[in-house]
């Protein structure tokens, strides 16, 4: 798991690397440049390689999101995309595309796709609102989150056993899946015309409800941030120094310090957009949802058990060449079964945080299923998610989900009149191809270096 | 697969089958015994070519169901337990009145599997058909408006087919030209599809249906207008004979230019099943189905869907891009070594796909009379029943193996379980349930049978 070209032994720390990090163009191409690089210089240049040989990981993503909200800026109505008060809905709106994407993500890690994605989060939201409900189960709200997960857990299971022993390609059993759970969700909605809400006069009902609409007082957002950003810094810092103490390859200590910084920064960022008062003079409107927190511990459990764990690995190791995997002594259908259900168990959480977000109220009418999984697709491929299989990161679902809810909620604001309707449609399909196309030859690319 | 490239060369190359025991130009004497010896051969080869009497026929047709080669014969088992099943539980399914109706009903289910199967024969997915087949039918709805464009019905039509055609090629450029995977090309397109049909309605309402306008009848009539009884028989009299003499006259002209024929007995019993079909269709709708007054005939779509199911057969089995699409749908690479053009045929497959979606969108339209922006919506979830009824018809997911004919029963069973749910008072999202049962099940059946060919190859 350490440095791919022999040139540079483990054990040893390279010097003398300098010249080979660009001499071995094609080694280099394939490597994480942190591993390669001894300075901050070489770093930028390892990493440019790989930008420009097709690896471009999340560049094009944050470049299109700083050109989104520039576009928008400018050409909504009195300038308002970057109000506070619409950054703060923005990122409500982003976090259930940021989930699902995220969810999405594992699939199309594997080369499959699961076109149920959207129906199984609405169902996986559907049966938490009804745990819960006073009169009716009444269930604790940590329980019925669980419930939820669990029972989308398996209906993943299920569709993963189908997709993997059997061997039915997953966009059929999943276009199946979508069918069947789409029908299902009404039945256990209670009618075509039938909704559930959540009380929040019911303190457990009202937790559930402030997932996406309750705010963090900004005392305790910047608490929390400042915790955060130790954690991280720490653990960065710390790793780094105890790599570079056995002698293994580590980042250089500038890099460290500037990867602490941008998450300072961001945080900060975050925290005083969130902090400033977007309600009127009388009644105070302040704080960092408690969506963002949520978000943040869904990307990190998903980015350790991806880039850390033995069941990431064979996860990458399966979407790039399953036969090589098979091989190697991994049992692909056992990773392709666990994937397909943590999916589709993420996909819940973000159905619950769906309903949150639309005021903790679940009607037929809240998500159509369809789109809904379209736009996790789409978030999680223009993030930079690979439909090929095998590259991809937790991150890019939620930079790409960032950009789809930007655009959504950007094309809401402007007074379009009739055209306002298609082009929620026209734009994410749009976006789509241009992801898939940007992929499709980014990965060509990548194959003509590695064929020099 | 090869079986499809070889065995409609008939005009080109005099050669004909398979197995070398059999060499060409010579009528096969004593192939009796080689059918049943050469098990793998024969599995591989249609029926008809190896063998020469009725009985040797139906041996070989048996050993290829055996194979995992099963061809129609599931489907046609399905339609019989829908018919049996419902019938049973609602003595009104089987009736002459409610048949009409569920043949009315499954047209458009026919037709977007034909398209489908042109995509799904190269081994790609079209999973835009359902919103090509809305924004069709919107199109061709506005350009009919005496209020609007006031186009005469016909150029209506031709335009609403170029449009969904040109929506085809550029799709399928995508996915031949720049390998994008097809179902994310087709996903998008969709997405894309959907806001244009919205924009091209314009405000909320779209209609066909009122009776003053010549334009809006003739495409209300598409749907709605029945043949009267008289000319029902006359033309289904003049079909049968016109395609019994066909068949018969091509298995002659073989039999004396010393080509594999298949044995006469064959021959007369495919042209009486045919008029049996025919006259049990045009009786059926000859009875009179309304609850005042009369309605009786044979519904003009009926001989629409034979039309495509005619043309497209024929594209395929007897054309050199027919040939080709097996081929790619088969082999990919050997197709590319071979000499075919990927990216054109893969573009006309597209393009074929979405021009039929494009006739779907017409009878849409006339079905529907007025287009509502709910409606295009709807619209989107008819591709899961085109890709159901194709799988369910006996053509596989993988690419290279079915027939058009197979949409067309197809679409009968999955017309036949909404028809035959909707009686018994089923409500929608249940019959949503089942139909997703249906098509796992067809596809289940897929890749077992296909890995039941392999395991014999």
């Amino acid at each position: 798991m350490t440095a791919d070209p022999s040139e540079t032994p483990a054990g040893t720390a390279g010097a003398g690397t300098a010249d080979l990090t660009l001499d071995t163009k094609v080694a280099a191409a394939d490597v994480p440049p942190e591993i390669l690089a001894q300075s901050l210089g070489q770093y930028l240049k390892a990493w440019w390689l790989q930008v420009r040989s097709g690896n471009s990981g999340v560049l094009p993503v944050v470049l299109a999101i700083v050109i989104v909200a520039v576009v928008f800026e400018i050409i909504t109505p009195e300038h308002a995309f970057l109000r506070p008060s619409n950054l703060v809905y923005i990122f409500g709106l982003s976090t259930v595309y940021m989930v699902l994407a995220i969810a999405e993500t594992l699939v199309l890690l594997l080369a499959e796709v699961d076109l149920s994605t959207g129906a199984v989060a609405l169902i996986g939201g559907v049966i938490a609102f009804k745990l819960v409900q006073q009169p009716g189960p009444d269930w604790p709200w940590w329980a019925a989150v669980l419930a939820a997960l669990a029972c989308c857990g398996a209906i993943g299971a299920i569709q993963g056993a189908l997709t993997a022993l059997l061997r039915i390609p997953s966009f059929v059993v999943t276009l199946a899946g979508f069918l069947l759970f789409s029908g299902i969700l009404v039945v256990i909605l209670g009618g075509a015309d039938s909704s559930v809400n959540l009380n929040t006069a019911v303190p457990n009902q009202n937790v559930i409800y402030e997932m996406v609409q309750g705010l963090i007082s900004p005392v305790v957002g910047w608490i929390i941030l400042a915790v955060v950003v130790v954690a991280v810094g720490a653990s960065l810092w710390l790793r780094g120094t105890a790599r570079r103490r056995q002698g293994l390859v580590a980042p250089p200590l500038s890099l460290t310090v500037i990867r602490i910084a941008l998450v300072a920064i961001i945080g900060a960022a975050v925290v005083i957009i969130c902090s400033i008062n977007r309600g009127s003079t009388l009644k105070t409107v302040a704080g960092v949802p408690w969506v963002i927190p949520i978000v943040l511990v869904v990307l990190g459990a998903w980015t350790l058990v991806l880039q850390r764990t033995r069941f990431g690995r064979y996860i990458y190791a399966i979407g790039g060449n399953p036969e090589a995997a098979r091989r190697a002594g991994v049992r692909v259908p056992a990773i392709r079964i666990w994937a397909f259900a943590l999916s589709s168990a993420t996909a819940a959480l973000g159905g619950i945080l769906l309903g949150s977000f639309f005021y903790g109220e679940y009607s037929t009418n809240t998500a159509d299923p369809g789109q809904l999984v379209l736009y996790s697709i789409a978030a999680a491929v223009i993030g930079g998610v690979s439909l090929f299989g095998g590259r991809g990161k937790a991150i890019h679902g939620i930079l790409g989900g960032l950009l789809i809810g930007g655009i959504a909620f950007g094309v809401s604001l402007l007074n379009l009149g009739s055209l306002s309707t298609p082009l929620t449609y026209i734009l994410p399909g749009g976006v789509l191809l241009a992801a898939v196309l940007i992929d499709v030859l980014s990965r060509r690319g990548a194959g003509s270096v590695t064929r020099v | 697969m090869s079986d499809y490239v070889r065995r409609t060369n008939n005009e080109e190359v005099p050669v004909t089958a398979d197995p070398g025991e059999t060499p060409a130009g010579t009528v096969g004497t004593g192939t009796a015994d080689l059918t049943l010896d050469a098990t793998v051969a024969a599995a591989d080869v249609p029926p008809e070519l190896v063998a020469q009497t009725l009985g040797q026929y139906f041996r070989a047709s048996w050993l290829r169901v055996r194979s995992g080669n099963s061809g129609v014969l599931p489907v046609v088992l399905g339609i019989v337990v829908v018919a049996v099943g419902f019938q049973i539980a609602n003595s009104k399914f089987l009736s002459a009145q409610n048949l009409v109706n569920l043949f009315e009903q499954s047209t458009v289910y026919m037709l977007l599997a034909m398209a489908e199967i042109f995509a799904l024969l190269l081994g790609e997915i079209d999973l835009s058909v359902g919103l090509v087949m809305g924004l069709g039918s919107v199109v061709v709805a506005e350009l009919v408006q005496p209020t609007g464009a006031d186009w005469p019905w016909w150029a209506a039509i031709i335009a609403t087919l170029l449009a969904c055609a040109a929506v085809g090629a550029i799709q399928g450029t995508l996915v031949s030209r720049f390998r994008m995977p097809s179902f994310i090309v087709t996903l998008g397109g969709l997405l894309i599809l959907e806001g244009v049909a919205i924009i091209v309605l314009g405000g909320s309402l779209v209609g066909i249906g009122n009776s003053q306008y010549r334009n809006e009848v003739a495409l209300y009539d598409i749907f709605w207008g029945t043949f009267n009884p008289v000319v029902s028989w006359i033309l289904m009299a003049v079909l049968v004979v016109g395609a019994g003499t066909g068949l018969w006259l091509r298995e002659a002209s073989k039999r004396r230019n010393g080509l594999e024929t298949s044995p006469r007995s064959l021959t007369v019993l495919k042209i009486a099943l045919m008029a049996a079909a025919g006259i049990a269709l045009v009786a059926i709708c000859n009875v009179n189905r309304a609850h005042f007054g009369t309605i009786e005939g044979v519904p003009f779509i009926i001989p629409i869907v034979l039309v495509v199911l005619f043309a497209c057969t024929v594209l395929l089995q007897r054309t050199r891009f027919g040939r080709y699409v097996y081929a790619i749908g088969g082999n990919p690479e050997a197709a590319r070594r071979a000499g075919v053009s990927l990216p054109a045929i893969r573009t006309w497959g597209f393009v074929l796909a979405a021009l039929i979606s494009g006739i779907a969108g017409v009878l849409f339209a006339s079905w529907q009379v007025s287009l509502t922006t709910n409606i295009i919506k709807a619209s989107n979830s008819y591709v899961l029943l085109a890709v159901a009824a194709a799988v369910i018809g006996g053509t596989s997911l993988f690419g290279g193996r079915g027939k058009t004919i197979h949409g067309v029963l197809g679409g009968l069973v999955i017309g036949g379980i909404y028809n035959g749910l909707y009686l018994l008072g089923v409500s929608s999202q249940w019959i949503d349930v089942v139909v997703a049962g249906v098509l796992l099940a067809a596809a289940l059946i897929d890749v077992l049978s296909r890995r039941g060919a392999t395991g014999q190859a």
